[in-house]
């Protein structure tokens, strides 16, 4: 149990620390885009560090408890996430609906210290994040579903290998709809450009992150630098096939996350009713149609 | 479509109807200036609102100080003929009074706000002309008026940087001089004249 | 005397490991400043050259950032009148510390052209602490530059105490701040 908990741990430092590289990494390599010299790799390691080196001002219990909560949650999410299809903290309880659920936690106790705060930014933010939310998980839990359906499993680990298995094809080319409304999901997710609504630093003063500074601000970044592990790590399971080892994982992590990045980079940001108004037209459109094409007619590529 | 010429003569055509002019001023094909009496602007208002100079572009106050008059001025637009009309009237300096015009136009509330704070001129008839505006906490006579001197209430309120030497690159002269002096001295030393 | 496994280290008082942290910790803060831009003055309009691929600030680590709470400079681009230093000290208090001042411009400085202005201030330091002056009418972006270079060098010099300064000088600058401002609480009808 003891090897479980500090696998799970061990887990979550390893997605910390990938994440944020690759951050710095795509930071660097749109600097590049945008012909500029950018920044070092190991930028946001630094910026991290220097948030919690420095001093910072509580609003209340609520605030700093609710920081807390959500690093506490996102860090409890991360330690189910298998890497590979054989590294795995806890045997069994990887199932695709333990992250639906416990992803809830972190945003939960974001959004209640965001509230306690008491600034009308971050009241505005954190409605916009749950709008969202709703947008972009009807679509994402069609697709899933399908996936869940077809491969007879909803555990992550065996979704992984049912693609990996002879015969069978990464979902992403197998479904290929449900894969593009999968990736428009991950976009809103991760709160890329056309749906960075409720952060929207122009707008509303980065929404529920106004208040925050000092080392509430830094708690808040590792945990988004870690909420952004698991919901890449989910898209290359459930699409991309998973990894057989830890290079393979790290290299489709890799490819998926800046493909997402390059893409924020080239949009303008949508408002939130047009956010809601697109993943209910064309990503739910398509997932349906991917759905009743998949189980009703069996047409999988 | 008419011309402009066409447009300023009609624009006199209506104001003479309408009331005396004191002073009649063509600036451009585009603006005119009338100069009435103060009780006769509000009159002349209505009357150009209705023929479609319908926005109040505009109300200020200049301060004639020698003539210890107040003038208002108040600019109207118009949407369809290219004219802008100026209407000017005087007023008393030591006991600043005008009639507001916010029945008629209902956006001069915080022109006339303006006018109060910068030149102190009273507006009865517009309920909070006396509110600040844009100076917070003003504890002077109001500073767009003459004989408001900004650069002694500078002095009086905010610090002023001291430096203890003077770097104005405009009075070189003296460095200048011993500049001279000392290369003079060196020639002549070199020359084989006195050494020091 | 050789160390060995064996011979007792000599432990470090408190006022050294207190030095150490700070060493540490103003290493990832000098080299990851982020700006709060308050641009209500025309050296604003250098600001878009030094962001930008022309001298691109974010190799250096520094960006802009949307609140003052994350934010570690706060950057007075120009001049200051009354109205808008009331809110600069609201927001100046607002930021977390360790935080640095940043004053651009002559208007900074000693008032530049609004020298004699009924409503424009003539020395910023008179209110709060400034760490960095960069002078000019208005500054060349290379200057600007400089200007944070020089900050991030005063940080590794630990000389950018502008912040203590506040601490240690508050009746002074409290002091200050109402001789000119009458009172620093914002009284505005619009947000009653």
């Amino acid at each position: 149990m003891i090897v479980n908990i500090l696998v799970g741990l061990g887990i979550a430092l390893f997605g910390f620390v990938l994440q944020t590289g690759i951050a710095g990494t795509n930071r660097k390599i749109i600097g590049r885009l945008q012909k500029r010299h950018g920044p070092r790799w190991y930028q946001e390691y630094i910026d991290i560090f220097k948030l919690l080196s420095k001093r910072s001002v509580s609003h209340g219990w609520i605030f700093d408890f609710g920081v807390i909560m959500a690093l506490g949650g996102i860090i409890g999410t991360a330690m189910f996430m298998p890497l590979t299809s054989n590294i795995l903290a806890f045997e069994n309880y990887d199932n695709f609906f333990i992250f639906v659920y416990l992803l809830a936690v972190g945003m939960l106790g974001m959004a209640m210290s965001a509230s306690g705060s008491g600034n009308p930014w971050a009241s505005i933010g954190v409605m916009r994040a749950l709008t969202t939310m709703l947008a972009y998980e009807v679509p994402f839990m069609i697709v899933v579903l399908t996936i869940v359906k077809l491969s007879g499993t909803s555990s992550i680990t065996g979704i992984q290998l049912f693609q990996q298995t002879a015969g069978n094809n990464w979902f992403l080319i197998a479904l290929p709809l449900g894969g593009i409304v999968g990736f428009l999901s991950l976009m809103g997710m991760l709160g890329k450009k056309p749906f960075e609504t409720y952060i929207a630093p122009a707008e509303i003063a980065s929404g529920p992150m106004v208040e925050y500074g000092g080392k509430q601000l830094g708690m808040l970044f590792i945990l988004h630098e870690i909420s952004v592990f698991i919901e890449v790590s989910l898209f290359v399971h459930l699409f991309l096939g998973g990894a057989s080892n830890i290079f393979e994982f790290i290299a489709k992590y890799f490819v998926v996350y800046t493909l997402a990045n390059l893409i924020s980079n080239v949009n303008g940001r949508f408002k939130i009713d047009q956010v809601v108004k697109f993943f209910y037209k064309w990503p739910l459109l398509m997932a349906v149609t991917q759905a009743i094409v998949a189980i009703y007619f069996g047409w999988v590529i | 479509m008419m011309n402009s010429i066409n447009n300023v003569e009609l624009v006199n055509n209506l104001v003479n109807k309408t009331i005396e002019v004191l002073k009649y001023e063509v600036i451009d094909k585009y603006q005119v200036a009338y100069e009435v009496e103060k009780r006769d602007v509000h009159h002349l208002l209505i009357t150009l609102k209705s023929q479609g100079w319908k926005q109040l572009s505009y109300l200020s106050a200049v301060d004639w100080i020698a003539d210890n008059e107040f003038e208002v001025v108040y600019i109207l637009f118009n949407w369809d003929k290219p004219v802008h009309i100026q209407i000017r009237a005087r007023i008393d300096r030591e006991n600043p009074v005008m009639e507001t015009i916010l029945p008629i136009f209902p956006g001069a509330k915080y022109y006339e706000r303006e006018v109060h704070e910068f030149f102190g001129i009273a507006f009865p008839g517009n309920p909070d002309y006396q509110k600040q505006l844009i100076l917070e906490g003003w504890d002077d006579i109001p500073p767009l008026r003459k004989d408001f001197d900004p650069q002694a209430y500078s002095d009086k309120k905010f610090p002023k940087r001291e430096y203890p030497q003077d770097y104005s690159v405009t009075d070189p002269k003296n460095q200048r001089k011993a500049k001279r002096d000392a290369r003079k001295e060196r020639a002549t030393s070199l020359r084989g004249g006195k050494t020091q | 005397m050789k160390s060995t496994k064996f011979t007792p280290r000599t432990i470090l008082s408190n006022k050294e490991i207190d030095r150490k942290w700070w060493e540490i910790g103003d290493f990832f803060r000098r080299n990851s400043l982020w700006l709060l831009m308050y641009c209500t003055g025309c050296c604003a309009i250098e600001l878009p050259p030094a962001m930008t691929s022309a001298y691109d600030m974010e190799r250096l680590g520094m960006g802009p950032m949307a609140t003052p709470r994350q934010a570690d400079i706060l950057l007075v681009s120009g001049y200051l009148s009354l109205k808008t230093l009331r809110r600069l000290i609201y927001t100046y208090e607002q930021m977390s510390e360790p935080r640095y001042v940043v004053g651009l411009g002559s208007c900074t400085i000693n008032g530049g052209i609004y020298h004699d202005s009924h409503a424009v201030i003539n020395q910023l330091d008179q209110y709060i602490p400034v760490d960095v002056y960069v002078a000019g009418c208005m500054p060349n972006t290379e200057a600007v530059m400089n200007g944070f270079v020089d900050l991030i060098e005063q940080i590794k010099l630990k000389k950018a105490n502008g912040w203590k300064k506040y601490h240690k000088n508050f009746d002074w600058y409290k002091k200050n701040q109402l001789d000119s401002l009458g009172e620093v609480i914002v009284h505005d009808e619009f947000h009653q």
